[in-house]
C-alpha cells in the first residue's frame, strides 16, 4: 500500500530529526518539551508503525528508544517516556487479555513462592489495542501539561511569611512555585548565580518581575549565607533510583552547606524526571561543553599547558535531600523505589 | 523418628554433594523431599509434621540461612492451600510449584551477578569478609566483562573463611589480598568500595552475616565508602532486632554449641546484625533495593 509505506518513510524522517536534535546539542532544551516531542513521536510510531502483536510493538518501541536514548544520554526522559509507554502497553494488553487490574507485575517472594509457570507472552493479537493505546497516551500528554501547575499548587504549604529562601540556577518549575507563593505571602529570595553560565541572573530578573525580594551572589558565597537561609529550594534534571539528583553543576555544594547548617533542601520535580537507573560505571550522565566558559580561548598560552573541564550536571546523593515534591504530592526520598515500580515495568529498566 | 533422620541425612547429603548450594536452598529442598513422601491426609497435619521437621533442621544447622528457608516453605503452603481445598490436589499442586520455585532459585545468583557488576569499576579496589559464595559469583561474572580490579579480604576469625575466600579468587586470577580484621580501619582509605555476602536479611534493611561485618559498615560510613551487600531474596527473614542483643541466640551460636553450654556468656558469636542506615544498596534477584524497600518485599509476601 503506498499509503502506508508513505507515511513510513515520513515517520523514519521524524525519528531521524529527533535523534539528530538530540546529539545536536546547543541549546538547553526544556525537560518537559523533550518528554512532548518523544511521547507524540511515540504515539505517531503506535498509529502509524507495522505490528500486529503487542510483543512486536514493544520490540518496535524498545528498539527506537534505544537509538533516542544513544543519541544523549543525558536527557534521560526520553528514556522514561519510553519505559512509561511499554508500561501502558503492558497494561493495556492485561485488560484486554482479562488479566485482573490487581495482579502484580512486579517481581516480589509473593510471585516466586505462587506462580505457576512461565511468564507473559504478549502474542495474542487484540484490534482494539492500538485504539487503547494511543488513547492512554493521550492522557499521559495531557497529565503532561498540568505537572508544573500541580507542583505549584502546593506552595503555599511550604512556604511561610518572611522566610528566607534559597535557590541555584534558572528552573521554570522552582519560579512557578515560588511565584504562586509570592501571591499570598511575602518573603525573600538568594539565587547563586551558578557559573559559568550564570542563569541564577535570568531567574532572579524574572522572580523580580514578580516583586518578589531578589538577591543574586556567586556560588563561593554559598556557605557564608546559609546560616541566614530558612529552605533551599532547587529544581533538577533528573533523579535517579536510589534518590539521588543530578542537577546542575554546583547543587551538591548548596546540598552539602544545607546539610551543615541542618537546613531543609527541597526538591521541586515532576514524575517524568524519575529514572530507573543506579548511578554506576555506566552512567553517561556527565555531559561536557566548551570550555570556554571557564577558560576563554584568548588564553592560549596557558591553555597549552593545562587541562580545563566544563561539566554540566552534579550527582547529589540522597542523604542530603529532605522532600521531593512532584506532581503527585511531596515524598521522602527513601519512598522513591515505591514510585518508580507504580511507573514503570522492572523488566524495562534496561532499555 | 525414622522420618526424621532421613530428613537429616537428605540435608546433610545435599550440602556435600554440592559445596556451593545455599544451605536455605538445600533446606527447602530436603522439606520438598519430607513433603512428598508425608502419608498425612489433611492440612494441619501437614503443617504440623513440617514444623516439628524444621526443628529437627535447625538442630542440625542453627543458623539464619535455615530458619529463612524454613519459614518461607511454611508460608509457601499455607498461600497454596488457602487456593485449594482438596487436599489430595492441593499437594500436587505445591509439589509442582515447590520444583519450579528450587528452579528459580537456582538462577537468582546469575541474577544479581548481573544486576552487580555494572557497579564495579575499571580499576576499583574492593573490600569484603569472609567467604561468600554470592560475591565469588559477582566477582566471577565482572572478571568475565572484563573489568580489572583488586580485592582485599579479611581473614575472618575463628574459622579464617577469608583464606578460602582468597584461595578461590586466586584461581580467578584476581589479584586479592588477605588482611588482618583488625586491619580494616587501617585499609579502608584504600578501597573504593564495600562488597559483602548475607546470611539473613531482616525486616528494617539491615543484614545479619558473619561477625566482624558491623565493624566494616561503620568505618565505610565513616569514610564514605559504599557498602554493598548481595543476597538472595530467600533470606529475607522476619525479624526486626534493634541492636546486637535482640538478635536471638540460637543464630549467634552453632547448634552444638548451644546444645553442650548452659553458660553462653563465656562463648564467642558467629554473627552480628548490620542496621540498614549503614548499607548504601541492597542487591538482590528482586532487583536493586534501598534498605527501605525490603521491608516492602517482606510485608507483600507475609500480611
Amino acid at each position: 500500500m503506498p499509503g502506508a509505506a508513505e507515511r513510513g518513510s515520513e515517520l523514519s524522517e521524524q525519528i531521524e530529526a529527533f535523534v539528530a536534535r538530540l546529539r545536536g546539542g546547543g541549546e538547553r532544551p526544556r525537560s518537559e518539551d523533550t518528554a512532548r516531542q518523544t511521547l507524540s513521536l511515540l504515539r505517531k510510531i503506535v498509529a502509524h508503525g507495522r505490528w500486529s502483536r503487542a510483543g512486536e510493538l514493544m520490540d518496535l518501541i524498545r528498539r527506537e528508544g534505544q537509538r533516542m536514548t544513544a543519541a544523549q544520554p543525558s536527557e534521560t526522559t526520553v528514556g522514561n517516556m519510553v519505559r512509561r509507554v511499554l508500561k501502558i502497553i503492558r497494561e493495556e494488553y492485561g485488560r484486554l487479555h482479562g488479566r485482573s487490574e490487581e495482579s502484580d507485575q512486579q517481581e516480589s517472594l509473593h510471585k516466586l513462592l505462587t506462580s505457576g509457570g512461565l511468564r507473559e507472552d504478549f502474542s495474542t493479537p487484540y484490534p482494539p489495542l492500538r485504539a487503547n493505546v494511543i488513547e492512554a497516551i493521550n492522557e499521559l500528554l495531557i497529565e503532561l501539561e498540568g505537572t508544573t501547575d500541580n507542583i505549584a499548587m502546593q506552595a503555599l504549604e511550604h512556604i511561610h511569611s518572611n522566610e528566607v529562601i534559597m535557590t541555584i540556577g534558572y528552573s521554570r518549575t522552582v519560579e512557578a512555585f515560588l511565584k504562586e507563593a509570592a501571591r499570598k505571602r511575602k518573603f525573600q529570595v538568594i539565587v547563586a548565580e551558578c557559573a559559568p553560565f550564570c542563569q541564577g541572573h535570568e531567574m532572579a530578573v524574572r522572580l523580580s518581575k514578580e516583586n518578589i525580594e531578589t538577591t543574586v551572589m556567586s556560588d563561593a558565597a554559598i556557605f557564608a549565607v546559609m546560616s541566614r537561609v530558612n529552605k533551599v529550594i532547587i529544581g533538577t534534571k533528573t533523579i535517579l533510583a536510589n534518590g539521588a539528583l543530578i542537577a546542575v553543576s554546583g547543587t551538591h555544594t548548596l546540598a552539602l552547606a544545607a546539610k551543615h547548617h541542618s537546613t531543609p533542601l527541597i526538591v521541586c520535580a515532576p514524575m517524568f524526571k524519575l529514572s530507573p537507573q543506579f548511578p554506576n560505571e555506566e552512567d553517561s550522565f556527565h555531559k561536557f561543553v566548551s570550555p570556554q566558559e571557564v577558560l576563554p580561548f584568548t588564553e592560549g598560552e596557558i591553555l597549552a599547558k593545562i587541562n580545563v573541564h566544563c561539566p554540566v550536571f552534579d550527582y547529589v546523593p540522597p542523604e542530603l535531600i529532605t522532600l521531593f515534591i512532584s506532581n503527585i504530592g511531596g515524598n521522602a526520598p527513601s519512598y522513591i523505589y515505591r514510585l518508580m515500580s507504580e511507573l514503570y515495568h522492572p523488566d524495562d529498566y534496561e532499555l | 523418628l525414622e522420618d526424621a533422620r532421613n530428613l537429616i541425612e537428605t540435608f546433610r547429603a545435599q550440602l556435600r554433594d554440592d559445596p556451593d548450594v545455599a544451605s536455605a536452598v538445600a533446606a527447602i529442598r530436603a522439606l520438598l523431599g519430607f513433603l512428598k513422601q508425608d502419608r498425612g491426609e489433611t492440612i494441619q497435619g501437614l503443617r504440623s509434621s513440617l514444623l516439628a521437621a524444621i526443628d529437627t533442621l535447625s538442630r542440625v544447622d542453627s543458623s539464619v540461612a535455615v530458619s529463612s528457608g524454613g519459614e518461607l516453605f511454611l508460608r509457601f503452603i499455607s498461600l497454596t492451600s488457602l487456593e485449594y481445598s482438596d487436599y489430595s490436589k492441593c499437594k500436587e499442586i505445591m509439589i509442582e510449584r515447590g520444583e519450579i520455585f528450587l528452579r528459580k532459585v537456582s538462577l537468582s545468583r546469575n541474577k544479581i551477578a548481573k544486576l552487580c557488576h555494572p557497579f564495579i569499576r575499571d580499576g576499583a579496589r574492593i573490600l569484603t569478609h569472609a567467604y561468600s559464595r554470592v560475591v565469588l559469583r559477582v566477582l566471577e561474572a565482572a572478571v568475565e566483562a572484563k573489568k580489572r580490579f583488586s580485592v582485599y579480604v579479611t581473614e575472618s576469625q575463628p574459622d579464617q573463611a577469608g583464606q578460602k575466600m582468597a584461595k578461590a579468587l586466586r584461581k580467578l586470577n584476581i589479584p586479592v589480598t588477605v588482611i588482618l580484621d583488625a586491619a580494616v580501619g587501617y585499609i579502608m582509605e584504600k578501597v573504593d568500595l564495600v562488597l559483602v555476602g548475607a546470611e539473613g536479611v531482616v525486616e528494617s534493611g539491615g543484614i545479619i552475616n558473619k561477625i566482624g561485618t558491623n565493624q566494616i559498615a561503620v568505618c565505610a560510613k565513616a569514610q564514605n565508602k559504599p557498602f554493598y551487600v548481595v543476597a538472595e531474596s530467600f533470606k529475607f527473614v522476619r525479624l526486626f532486632p534493634l541492636n546486637q542483643q535482640d538478635v536471638p541466640d540460637k543464630f549467634k551460636y552453632k547448634a552444638d554449641t548451644l546444645k553442650t553450654n548452659q553458660n553462653l556468656t563465656e562463648e564467642h558469636p558467629w554473627i552480628d546484625y548490620t542496621s540498614p542506615s549503614l548499607i548504601t544498596l541492597l542487591f538482590t534477584d528482586l532487583g536493586v533495593l534501598t534498605p527501605s524497600a525490603v521491608s516492602d518485599e517482606l510485608i507483600k509476601l507475609y500480611l
